[in-house]
């Protein structure tokens, strides 16, 4: 039998220390020791079953309960007051066979792998290299887990990939303590396990692409995500070049994503045109006003060999530079320092120019080391208005002296009806870096957020927010007619993920996998629908 | 003559603080595969952070007869899996001089080892 551990705690805070928040139960469930039930699917079933027996004792205390998993949220998405559980334990996984396929399905059954809650983003890629598979993005590390991952849309850069939750393909939900509640969705459109798997793993299955869309971003409010079902690829090879150009250069590329004529990069040029890479990164110091010059990082897509040159002479000491270190942490006691400090850090902070490694995806966005205290605020914009909203972001933090500095990523269009990445090409620019004393002369985080979105706002700049980063979530301007920030951002999105939820939970479940965070973002009330079980049937 | 005694004095102090800064220092191995087995809760406020580490501070006794000295990694709570990720051994003027005033009988172990999640 899966044991759970509970423990009584006051609080539990973020890796990045953005708490600490209240917290009255800390769980952890273990799977059963294989030497003692040897079937993945049986540990799998065991583990569920000691799950809905937890949702159970929080349900009859009129306890809120919510899964986390590696706490790399600097939001307070992940808290809930009552009771947390973690789930890094639950790490099963399945691979598949024709035979396992829905009979419309057009999935290769070898790119196919469930993985419970709890597995990592690096013991999912050692785990698909196995099978000389591997993820087709990532965030810029690799310890979040998958349910993490896409609950809050952890995104790379990748141009034309998209967000994790983009290769998400099935989702095994627990959505309540009785018989019946554990779910297995996927889109009707695009099914991909057949009845007899969904069995197996005591499933109710529901074909149907609004619910399965509405589900992928779900908040960890849609219930307890249990098992992900993705789409993989065959490995493939990253080509990473760092380099500095033009700033005209830089942003004309960030507003256009067109690469055809950046010839700058001799190796990726075929028939005198640049090839589109994989990913586009640019850096900027906001202290460096005059800069005539970006760093920008560009990977491009290869064939995977073995006996690759080994990336990680370069790749250690790259990996999560644009998060500053402790030397900024001392000139933020001295507020006026700042600027002084990150420019003299510049060096330190940005990955060094000329640059060049190759390695799998899973060793190019390798371990991030804790660092300390950090913060990051992460709007998703219209990559056409990149430049633009980088001058007036850039301009905010100037002013308020912000101990961080700016990049940008480009991610996808996302289906996920809660996802950041809802422009056609959305433009993610974030500033990161170091937590600072609000008692000093810099203001609050939640101010600076607030004041970011105004200009925004005023500027008639559409955006979103990082689910998973800082901002002020109970914020809505006085005239922006929107009842909350989420209805803002997302329009009738919001309302149609409302919906959807209603529709699949009972309304003691729906508080049940409530917090703060969705309250606060408007997301959290229920909303009235003429035929929920319509809304939620399956449809193939 | 005052003033030779205190550059003399100062020289010696800087000296020895060298030297006792330089005795003690940490080296880290990590594996670059696999993912460490995570701390619950999370309580450290360092590199450990994320991970949970198992610290052993200890001495150990080498017999006459004996020219080295095994530490077995096993199964534990905080070491499911028993294999290891990473491991940091630390090495102090203290854990010299004792292994010198004793030749080399007792040793003195300072680690701290992280292992790999289990499956």
């Amino acid at each position: 039998m899966a044991r759970t551990t509970k423990l009584s705690l006051d609080e539990w805070d973020t890796l990045h220390n953005n708490g600490p928040w209240d917290l009255k139960f800390l769980y952890k469930t273990k799977l059963e020791a294989s030497s003692l039930m040897p079937s993945n699917l049986d540990r799998y079933n065991d583990a569920a079953r000691e799950i809905q027996k937890l949702l159970k004792e929080a349900k009859n205390k009129n306890d809120g309960f919510r899964a986390y998993g590696s706490a790399w949220s600097l939001s307070h998405i992940a808290h809930q007051k009552d009771r947390m559980h973690f789930n890094a334990h639950m790490n099963e996984y399945f691979s598949f066979k024709d035979q396992d396929l829905h009979h419309l399905s057009g999935y290769d059954a070898d790119d196919i792998f469930m993985f419970q809650c709890g597995n990592v983003i690096k013991e999912i890629s050692e785990k698909l290299a196995g099978h000389g598979k591997s993820l087709k993005s990532s965030g810029a590390s690799n310890g979040q887990t998958i349910a993490g991952c896409i609950s809050t849309g952890v995104h790379g850069s990748g141009i034309k990939v998209g967000s994790v939750q983009d290769y998400v393909v099935g989702l095994n939900l627990i959505v309540g303590p009785n018989p019946g509640d554990i779910v297995y969705l996927e889109r009707h459109s695009k099914p991909v396990l057949n009845d007899v798997f969904v069995q197996k793993i005591r499933s109710r299955v529901i074909r149907n692409d609004g619910l399965f869309n509405a589900a992928l971003v779900g908040l960890g409010s849609f219930g307890f995500i249990y098992g992900v079902v993705i789409e993989s690829q065959n490995l493939f090879l990253l080509k990473r070049y760092v380099k500095s150009i033009k700033k005209e250069l830089a942003l004309e590329l960030a507003e256009s994503l067109d690469f055809e004529n950046f010839t700058e990069i001799p190796e990726e040029v075929v028939g005198g045109k640049g090839r589109e890479p994989y990913h586009y990164k640019v850096f900027i110091n906001q202290y460096q006003k005059d800069d005539t010059d970006y760093v920008v990082e560009l990977m491009y897509k290869k064939d995977f060999k073995l006996n690759y040159p080994d990336p990680f002479p370069v790749i250690k000491k790259s990996i999560y530079r644009d998060l500053i270190q402790v030397a900024v942490s001392l000139g933020a006691q001295f507020t006026g320092l700042i600027p002084k400090f990150v420019n003299a850090l510049e060096s330190t902070i940005l990955p060094k120019v000329d640059e060049v490694s190759i390695g799998t995806l899973a060793e190019t966005f390798w371990d991030a080391p804790y660092q300390g205290p950090a913060f990051a605020i992460s709007f998703g914009v219209p990559q056409n208005l990149s430049g633009k909203t980088l001058e007036i972001l850039s301009e905010i933090a100037r002013k308020k002296r912000t101990p961080g500095i700016f990049a940008m990523r480009f991610i996808k269009k996302s289906e996920a009806t809660l996802s950041f990445a809802r422009f056609d090409k959305t433009c993610m620019i974030e500033i990161d870096g170091v937590l600072w004393n609000e008692k000093k002369n810099l203001g609050s985080l939640n101010g600076l957020s607030r004041e970011m979105m105004v200009a925004l706002h005023k500027n008639s700049i559409p955006f979103t927010i990082h689910w998973g980063k800082n901002a002020d979530w109970a914020f809505v301007g006085d005239d922006w007619q929107a009842s909350s920030l989420a209805d803002y951002m997302y329009g009738e999105d919001a309302k149609k993920w409302r919906e959807y939820r209603s529709s699949l939970l009972a309304p003691d479940m729906q508080k049940l996998f409530s917090n703060r965070f969705l309250k606060e973002c408007g997301l959290d009330r229920s909303e009235s629908v003429q035929n929920p079980a319509d809304l939620v049937a399956s449809l193939v | 003559m005052k003033t030779e005694v205190f550059r003399c004095s100062l020289f010696i102090f800087i000296l020895l603080g060298t030297f006792l800064l330089n005795s003690c220092y940490s080296v880290r191995l990590r594996s670059v595969e696999g993912t460490p087995e995570p701390a619950f809760p999370m309580v450290r406020d360092d590199y450990y952070r994320t991970m949970q580490v198992v610290e052993l501070d200890t001495v150990i006794t080498i017999g006459a007869l004996d020219k080295d000295f095994t530490y077995l990694i096993k199964r534990s709570d905080l070491c499911p899996s028993g294999k290891l990720h990473t491991v940091e051994y630390r090495n102090t003027l203290g854990a010299v001089l004792l292994s010198g005033i004793t030749f080399g009988r007792k040793r003195k172990v300072k680690i701290k080892y992280v292992c790999m999640k289990s499956n």
